[in-house]
């Protein structure tokens, strides 16, 4: 196919560069690599393309974020569909004449030149047993010697690594595991029918493939599913490695019949026809026509550190430590793309120019991402360039310290630098807001008495905060004031994550910053940082499973906890029965009582939801109590308030024992539902509700058509039914895996989707209570008036799929007919920005709808309201 | 022969699963048992419902195994024979099977379908509507039109069609619509009052033109002549109702702003009250104005007056206070007081008259019969009523006091004599001629000049006549004139004689006589209405006074007044007043809003009574000298 | 065993989202707490006074001042509830709460009756403006009755929905139907004919099926399921017992098929009375509104 002989075969030959890996950085490398008449080739492992994006499923609408980054590569790339992508990049790849190498996976990559003084790796391998072995590799110069699989060697003098982080998957080690039945991997599920099938591995990859097999009984097939683990009813224990909703899928399959797990079973030998399993009851011999193992793939790090290339830690997430330019420790090796920590594919695309431009002789090219970070930093005051602005930040900021150029090129981009004159507000109290502030310089106050501004407390350069609501995901618990002209950089959520997980310095250093704040901030009174610090020293933050108890009615600890993550739900056992006393959300504290008053556990505290607590130990908290009679006073006082409540409680007990059982039975289901993480929930009366639905017709109304609620469906108990529709979660699910990173928490605390989302369904995914749903934005109806007078249109509310289906207007220009067909998530956004709240409570005839926060549903006023 | 089975089922999704398969058999079953080669997993067929056998290469045969039918081509049958080349479409319950030959193979193929769901319920299903009443009722939408248009056709268009077709009817008293169902009666709010019963079907008759009130002229048009103004001058009137102030004066301002003046008929004579006569006019549309109708007319001479029990003035009676040199009566209207006198020229005595104890009462007991009562006379014996029976005629001499006061003076051969009544020089020319005839030959049993008085026989006072007749003769006649009409003398007794009359009277001239036929002209009196009660419980005076010219009549109040009786609309009386059996009395009951002569308009009753009679001075001639 | 943060003043709303928060269930009927039954019944009281005791001229009450009054605000308040129809559907951004307009809807609804039949003056006849009063108050009577319905069956409603196993939604007894019937469909396959076409008629069954009267009473006769089950059993009892004979499958399912289809039919019955009520209420509103009409113009028209 190519016109001209490919400089490859001439043998002995030393390419100028090898890129291993056709994804977007590998191919814009090497098309850049072509543009510039070097003597270049490009490595793929398969025999196509960019595999990953070639995996993606058919017509997958693939987005180019982020949007304001200017892209540099001689390939175009623009969002659209997946096959029209891949076909431009193909075709230019041929225009460029690209010398493209299929079907060559690399083994290793050797440099042949002298051994370089003094440069060893270190590798360590940790082993399933979790003993590690170090092995030391001595690093030489170029050029290199790349082997493939095939034992091919092909030298060049630099190499660019751009293999993504997909890996190889594992192979089946079982007799017979050869056999030509035995597949990795499924391309169209639905083209297998009437077979007897074994999956094997319950990640998500076998999972779906499961699935898929077994979606329609029309397609006749016997899927079976093999799991080590032992069955549970927490899917999360028997599918360690699944996501949870996927697994809930699966196992409700099972239920319904539609294909087998077998727990606790692996397989012993495979031959044509048939597998023999290990069962726990012994051997088993199923018929099988067809296994897919879908048993992980080895992450590639092995084989980079193999190459010489150091990580930046043994987290797992670690990436390789890269100069600006993208080299790697081992010299004319550079990392670029997913390996490199670049997901985006224009970033990808981006540094394959780059590096080429650098290998090419081109040093001070400046990053694309310049322009992205100049106006980042254009705001502030006293002209400095990029660099100084970032090696400022990271010389004054501690939490920055350990981190590279490029990862804070990369940090940059999801924060923002922000410069307030002394005296303005950065952020109130009760404000939402889940980022965090560092101090590049100057000072700010928090003011920790709302209504005398005299009262702060003093943040110094360097420091952070707003760490609480990052953590806890709940409101800004105090206002925060510039005390001098100061420069702060604001790390959106998912920056501080990504940095606590890059840099475990910064996550220390949050810890216990946070640790500090968080005690200073509940007792307040005049209290030091030095007053507490034996106290935070011997803190320690301490993860607690949904459910688990953190103190025992009864027990005789003295500790004292602060609940940091999640909340927690009090009980006491009244008449033989759990009674619930009240709701914890994050920020409070629990456990003074005995040790002020000496003596057991007076009630059972327990996780509502998985949270995390800070453990203090009692008698370095009794010490600072002596110290300060104020905040023991304070103490005491709660504890008095507390008492009241749980008095009341027993006595309504005596006397009105049903309502009290209802009440905490209520409330327990209520935190079953998964009240404990929400912060603004749906609960429908079903003594009131009629069901005409109105509260879904006004949320489609006020939302482009879509309700984002489902009234009937959900939990119910009592006639208390939580219906499904979002809880706006202190920690959202939704937000944990969104590529465009689309979901934000917004400034009424709702947790919306911008218009950024592309599709991919991850949120849908993730969600626990399945309040995410995809879908299109139907086309608009005719006017209410003309539907009430005339009937026209489908009525208010979502409109059926038929009536949308028939009244989407296409265009017939591909793009723009693209976006009509274009699924998106859904989910309630608390109808922010429109005057008057959510449209579902106002637009509920009966009153059966409203829509609370825990702490403000979950009160012994509830109690007395039941008429107790 | 073999077949080729191609079973297709369809995913959820919709897309197809095609499963072939070759049998190699003689003869093809087609039915629901598994063994088929055919199978069909439907109930709706049998067992072993049919048999696909070859009859040669391009023809085969479908037969039925159980006799159950089966379709081919759309037509039902339980045997058929089928041509390959040409193809053929066969039906089983809910499946539907193909045949066509194969390209590849050539082999016959059956392509197997199922068209129909497993089960009602799996078909699709609109849970959106499905819950909902949508199927089994008329939609809402629909009805609410249906009825809405409905009700505005029948209610409005129709009637107000009706209202266009019969344009003429509007003031035209005897235009009427054709009897039968007209839309617009829809609209009435109810019957008309028993009056204009006879209108009822013609709306219009006094909805004259749309979007403006009924109007006076509409009332007018039937009631020409017997609905007058209340006074003449119209905007006088509204002046006396004065401007409304207040809350009255802004429901007036409305009322203007809506087209609806004030003052016409309607207002007080409301209609569609149902089927009845219409409901009296009440007290308070009178007092409207007339209390404290001073204040807003200030030149009135009407007194204000509201509530007839407490705030009614005395009565003012008309009275005759003398005759006019004409002879016509002189009248002057007096408050009404004890006492009052008026001059009619006669004199009369009505206690001595009607005394039961003096010799009138022993006249009448010895002529029983000819009186109303047998011991002594009664008002009746003079006072006859008129025919209206409201008030009475006036009291005629002939009638009522010749059987006692004759006025015989002479007697020639049983033959009596009599003077003329209301005719003195008549009277003077029978004297002279009855004397000149010189000396009669023997006493005349004369009757003598003096009034008679029932009772006294001529004979006693013969000689003394006679003596006395021969002792004046000759001028004894202008003496006997004289005598008449002198005191003592036949006229003197009863009339009022002057001198000064002509030398045909001998200089004598008898004053005219005046009866007053009503004392109270503005309001209405009707004796009818009080025959139940004796006539001197109101003219108490009757028996006590002796004088012609006292006047008898009662007034609102004091002993014998309308008070004693009656009060006011709602019970009102006065503190003083003691009333054993209070009639309640609006103003309508003795006053005319439409100020005509006649009785007040009294509800349920028909107008009656003849012309009023006014004061009479002027009687009829005597009947046996009219000729 | 805590003490929460100190709860601060309501969130600062930077969006203008200005939103009423209850944490609470509150009824429509007793919306701050019974703020609308309590005007109603007071103004109620009012105008029966005003109409005992005000001195008027004694025509036809509505054609006096007080008649004109009462018969505007009759009116206007009809067109006002009306409106509710709109703002029940206009999902406007603002400070409204439809519970609010509900329970005031309701309690201005009764109060309409005495305004109308004051207004009426107690003077019926046949003609349009008694037709309009009849109309108001047949709409007020089917309201009363669709309040009760409100009032009442939404427990039962919802105690239907659930069993041992929780909830049961529209959506799945749907579904719960379509998956007896698939088994109904496979186990009866071994059936002879005669009794495969029982279960083919319980199959061919919409579960939707019959009439606004079987809905409201929720009485199928002829059901084809109880049909076939009962029919089935009569088969049985003549045949000799065998082992694993598929009619006990099929006829276990048909129970349980009966069983689900009673609980769809009850939901039926109850959803339809919660709606009934509306297809009397809605279409008689707009016959009023064509009387009122009729009547004010006929008013004027005649005047």
């Amino acid at each position: 196919m190519r016109g001209h002989a490919p400089v490859s075969e001439v043998d002995g030959e030393v390419y100028r560069v090898a890129i291993i890996g056709s994804g977007p950085a590998g191919m814009s490398a090497a098309s850049h690599a072509a543009q510039l008449r070097m003597n270049h080739v490009l490595l793929e492992k398969t025999d196509h393309l960019s595999d990953t994006i070639f995996k993606y499923q058919k017509g997958k609408h693939v987005m180019a974020t982020p949007s304001q980054l200017v892209l540099r590569s001689d390939q175009e790339f623009d969002a659209g569909k997946r096959e029209d992508i891949l076909g431009r990049w193909n075709q230019r790849t041929e225009e460029l004449r690209v010398n493209v190498k299929y079907n060559a996976e690399v083994k290793s990559i050797k440099g042949t030149g002298p051994a370089i003084e003094g440069s060893i790796q270190k590798i360590i391998t940790r082993a399933r047993d979790g003993s590690t072995t170090t092995t030391e590799v001595q690093r030489h110069a170029p050029p290199y010697a790349i082997t493939l699989t095939s034992g091919e060697v092909v030298m060049a003098e630099t190499v660019v690594l751009a293999i993504g982080t997909q890996g190889n998957p594992n192979l089946m080690r079982c007799p017979g595991g050869d056999l030509p039945h035995v597949t990795y991997q499924l391309d169209d599920p639905y083209a297998v029918l009437d077979q007897h099938i074994v999956v094997v591995g319950t990640g998500d990859a076998g999972i779906e493939n499961a699935r898929g097999l077994a979606e329609d009984p029309a397609q006749g097939n016997v899927v079976t599913v093999l799991n080590r683990s032992p069955k549970s009813a927490n899917v999360r224990e028997s599918f360690a490695t699944a996501k949870e909703p996927n697994a809930k899928a699966l196992v409700e399959d099972d239920a319904a019949g539609k294909l087998t797990i077998r727990y606790e079973t692996e397989t012993k030998a495979i031959e044509p026809g048939w597998i023999t399993l290990n069962t726990r009851d012994g051997e088993e011999r199923i018929r099988c026509d067809r296994i897919i193992a879908r048993i992980g793939s080895a992450p590639p790090r092995g084989f980079v550190e193999g190459c010489g290339i150091e990580f930046a830690s043994n987290d797992r997430l670690a990436f390789p430590t890269l100069s600006p330019q993208f080299e790697s420790t081992a010299p004319g090796i550079f990392v670029i793309g997913a390996l490199a920590g670049y997901p985006l594919i224009k970033h990808c695309m981006n540094q394959g120019y780059d590096a080429i431009e650098f290998i090419n002789g081109n040093t001070d090219l400046k990053p694309a991402d310049e322009p992205l970070l100049e106006a980042k930093f254009a705001g502030l005051p006293g002209k400095r360039s990029v660099n100084d602005w970032l090696e400022l930040l990271r010389t004054n900021i501690g939490i920055l310290n350990g981190m590279n150029t490029l990862q804070l090129r990369e940090f940059m981009l999801d924060s923002d630098a922000r410069f307030t004159k002394a005296g303005e507000t950065i952020f109130e109290k009760n404000d939402p807001g889940s980022s965090l502030f560092a101090i590049a310089d100057g000072s700010v106050h928090v003011r920790i008495d709302p209504n005398d501004a005299s009262k702060v407390v003093p943040i110094q350069k360097g420091s952070i905060f707003g760490e609480v609501g990052l953590i806890s995901g709940r409101r800004r618990g105090a206002t925060v004031v510039a005390a001098s002209d100061c420069i702060c950089v604001e790390i959106s959520r998912n920056a501080a994550l990504k940095l606590q997980s890059q840099v475990p310095s910064a996550l220390r250093a949050i810890e216990r910053i946070s640790t500090e704040r968080q005690l200073l901030q509940m007792f307040g009174s005049g209290l030091t940082p030095d007053d507490v610090r034996e106290v935070v020293d011997t803190a320690k933050i301490v993860a607690v499973r949904a459910g688990e108890a953190l103190i025992t009615e009864g027990a005789d600890d003295k500790n004292i906890f602060v609940i940091r993550v999640g909340s927690m739900i009090v009980e006491k056992v009244v008449g033989g029965k759990p009674v619930f006393l009240s709701y914890l959300p994050a920020g409070s504290y629990v456990g003074e009582m005995a040790l002020i008053d000496g003596g057991q556990r007076t009630a059972t505290v327990r996780a509502a939801i998985k949270s995390e607590v800070i453990r203090i130990d009692g008698e370095a908290f009794a010490r600072v109590l002596e110290a300060k009679p104020a905040l023991f006073a304070r103490a005491r006082k709660d504890m008095e308030a507390r008492r009241a409540t749980n008095a009341f409680v027993e006595s309504k007990k005596d006397g009105f024992s049903g309502v009290v059982d209802l009440y905490s039975e209520q409330a327990k289901f209520l935190v079953s539902q998964g009240l404990g993480e929400a912060t603004d929930v749906l609960l429908i009366d079903e003594r009131l509700c009629v069901g005409c639905d109105n509260c879904e017709k006004a949320c489609a109304d006020s939302h482009d058509g879509l309700s984002r609620l489902d009234r009937e469906a959900g939990k119910s108990f009592a006639h208390l039914h939580v219906p499904t529709s979002c809880r706006h979660c202190e920690h959202p699910h939704c937000m944990a895996d969104c590529p465009p990173n689309a979901i934000h928490r917004g400034p009424d605390g709702e947790v919306f989707i911008d218009d950024t989302c592309i599709g991919c369904g991850n949120c849908q995914r993730n969600c626990p209570y399945g309040v995410i749903r995809m879908d299109k934005v139907p086309p608009k109806k005719p006017s209410l008036i003309s539907w009430l007078l005339f009937g026209s249109g489908p009525g208010p509310g979502e409109p059926p799929y038929k009536w949308s289906k028939k009244n989407t207007k296409y265009t017939g220009d591909p793009v723009a007919d693209d976006k009509l067909d274009r699924k998106k998530a859904i989910k309630c956004d608390m109808c922010a920005g429109i005057e008057g709240g959510p449209s579902c409570v106002r637009a509920c005839p009966t009153g059966a709808a409203i829509r609370v926060s825990p702490d403000e549903f979950l009160t012994v006023a509830r109690l007395e309201n039941e008429g107790a | 022969m073999s077949f080729v089975v191609r079973q297709i089922a369809l995913k959820s999704s919709g897309e197809e699963i095609i499963r072939r398969s070759v049998a190699e058999d003689a003869v093809l079953v087609i039915g629901r048992d598994g063994s088929s080669g055919i199978h069909l997993p439907d109930l709706a067929v049998d067992p072993r419902h049919a048999r696909i056998s070859a009859i040669d290469a391009d023809t085969l045969l479908i037969e039925s195994i159980g006799e159950q039918p089966f379709t081919v081509n759309g037509r039902s049958t339980t045997s058929s024979e089928l041509e390959i080349a040409t193809g053929a479409e066969l039906a089983f319950g809910g499946h539907r099977i193909t045949l066509a030959r194969e390209a590849e193979s050539g082999l016959p193929a059956f392509t197997v379908r199922r068209v129909e769901a497993v089960s009602e319920s799996a078909e699709a299903i609109d849970i959106g509507s499905a819950y909902t009443l949508q199927k089994l009722l008329p939609g809402k939408r629909m009805s609410a039109w249906g009825f809405a248009a409905l009700v505005l056709l029948t209610f409005l268009a129709v009637p107000i069609w009706s209202w266009a077709t019969y344009q003429p009817l509007a003031l035209h008293k005897d235009a009427r619509r054709p009897a039968g169902i007209h839309g617009d009666t829809a609209w009435s709010s109810g019957n008309l009052s028993l009056a204009h019963k006879n209108l009822n079907n013609d709306c219009q008759a006094c909805h004259v033109q749309p979007f403006v009130t009924v109007r006076d002229n509409a009332c007018m048009t039937c009631h020409k002549t017997d609905a007058h103004q209340h006074i003449a001058d119209g905007a006088r009137l509204l002046k006396a109702r004065g401007e409304p102030t207040g809350f009255t004066g802004f429901q007036r301002a409305v009322a203007n702003a809506f087209n609806k003046p004030a003052g016409r008929c309607v207002e007080c004579h409301t209609e569609h009250e149902g089927a009845g006569a219409m409901p009296a006019t009440r007290q308070q549309f009178c007092t409207d104005c007339h209390d404290g109708l001073k204040s807003r007319l200030s030149d009135t001479k009407i007194a204000d007056a509201a509530d007839f029990g407490t705030a009614h003035p005395q009565f003012r009676p008309m009275l005759v206070t003398g005759i006019a040199g004409d002879g016509k009566p002189l009248r002057q209207r007096a408050v009404w007081q004890d006492g009052l006198k008026e001059s009619t020229g006669l004199k009369f005595t009505h206690a001595q008259h009607l005394s039961k104890t003096n010799g009138i009462a022993q006249m009448v007991r010895r002529r029983p019969g000819q009186f109303a009562a047998n011991d002594a006379l009664g008002c009746k014996d003079c006072h006859q009523t008129d025919s209206g029976g409201a008030r009475f005629q006036p009291v005629e001499m002939e009638k009522a006091c010749q059987s006692c006061h004759s006025l015989t003076f002479d007697e020639i051969g049983g033959t009596f004599r009599t003077l003329r009544h209301g005719e003195p020089d008549q009277v003077v020319a029978d004297l002279r001629a009855a004397f000149r005839g010189g000396m009669p030959p023997r006493p005349a049993n004369l009757s003598g000049m003096a009034r008679r008085i029932p009772g006294a026989a001529a004979q006693q006072s013969t000689a003394a006549d006679y003596a006395r007749a021969v002792h004046f003769y000759p001028m004894q006649a202008d003496q006997a004139v004289t005598a008449v009409f002198s005191k003592g003398g036949m006229c003197y007794d009863c009339h009022t004689v002057t001198r000064g009359g002509g030398a045909a009277t001998a200089g004598f001239s008898v004053q005219k006589v005046a009866q007053n036929g009503r004392y109270y002209n503005k309001g209405w009196f009707d004796h009818k209405d009080h025959r139940k009660s004796e006539c001197v419980s109101c003219h108490i005076k009757a028996t006590t006074s002796n004088e012609a010219d006292a006047v008898l009549v009662p007034g609102i109040d004091g002993a014998g007044g309308c008070r004693s009786c009656h009060v006011g609309e709602g019970g009102a009386k006065l503190a003083s007043a003691h009333v054993k059996e209070p009639v309640a009395s609006g103003c309508a009951m003795c006053h005319e809003y439409h100020m005509d002569t006649g009785a007040p308009w009294k509800p349920a009753d028909k107008r009656k009574g003849p012309a009023l009679l006014t004061a009479a001075w002027d009687r009829p001639r005597h009947p046996t000298l009219q000729r | 065993m805590a003490t929460t943060p100190a709860p601060g003043p309501a969130p600062r709303r930077r969006t203008g989202a200005t939103r009423e928060r209850q944490s609470t269930h509150e009824g429509f009927l007793v919306h701050k707490n019974g703020k609308w039954i309590k005007l109603s019944a007071a103004l109620a009281a009012v105008l029966i006074l005003l109409y005992i005791f005000v001195p008027l001229p004694p025509q036809h009450f509505g054609s006096t001042w007080l008649g004109y009054t009462l018969g505007t605000i009759g009116a206007l308040l009809i067109l006002w509830l009306t409106a509710l129809g709109m703002r029940k559907r206009a999902i406007t951004p603002g400070r409204w709460s439809l519970k609010a307009w509900t329970s005031a809807h309701v309690w201005l609804g009764v109060l309409l009756s005495v305004i109308g039949t004051l207004h009426s003056g107690f003077a019926f006849g046949w003609n349009v403006h008694t037709l309009a009063w009849s109309l108001m108050m047949i709409v007020i009577v089917s309201g009363i009755f669709g309040v009760t319905a409100y009032a009442t069956l939404p427990r039962a409603l919802s105690a239907n929905r659930y069993d041992s196993e929780g909830a049961i939604t529209e959506k799945q007894m749907v579904e719960a139907l379509r998956s007896l019937d698939r088994q109904l469909h496979d186990a009866a396959q071994p059936l002879d004919r005669e009794c495969a076409v029982l279960v083919d008629n319980s199959l061919e069954q919409d579960p939707f099926t019959g009439s606004i009267i079987n809905r409201l009473t929720g009485r199928y006769p002829g059901d084809a399921t109880r049909e076939a089950a009962g029919e089935l059993r009569r088969l049985r009892a003549h045949r000799p017992r065998i082992a694993d004979d598929p009619l006990d499958k099929v006829d276990a399912l048909l129970t349980r098929k009966e069983a689900m289809l009673a609980r769809l039919r009850r939901h039926l019955r109850i959803k339809g009375w919660l709606q009934a009520w509306l297809y009397v209420h809605v279409p008689m509103t707009f016959a009023l509104i064509a009387a009122l009409s009729a009547h004010i113009v006929s008013v004027f028209f005649y005047w």
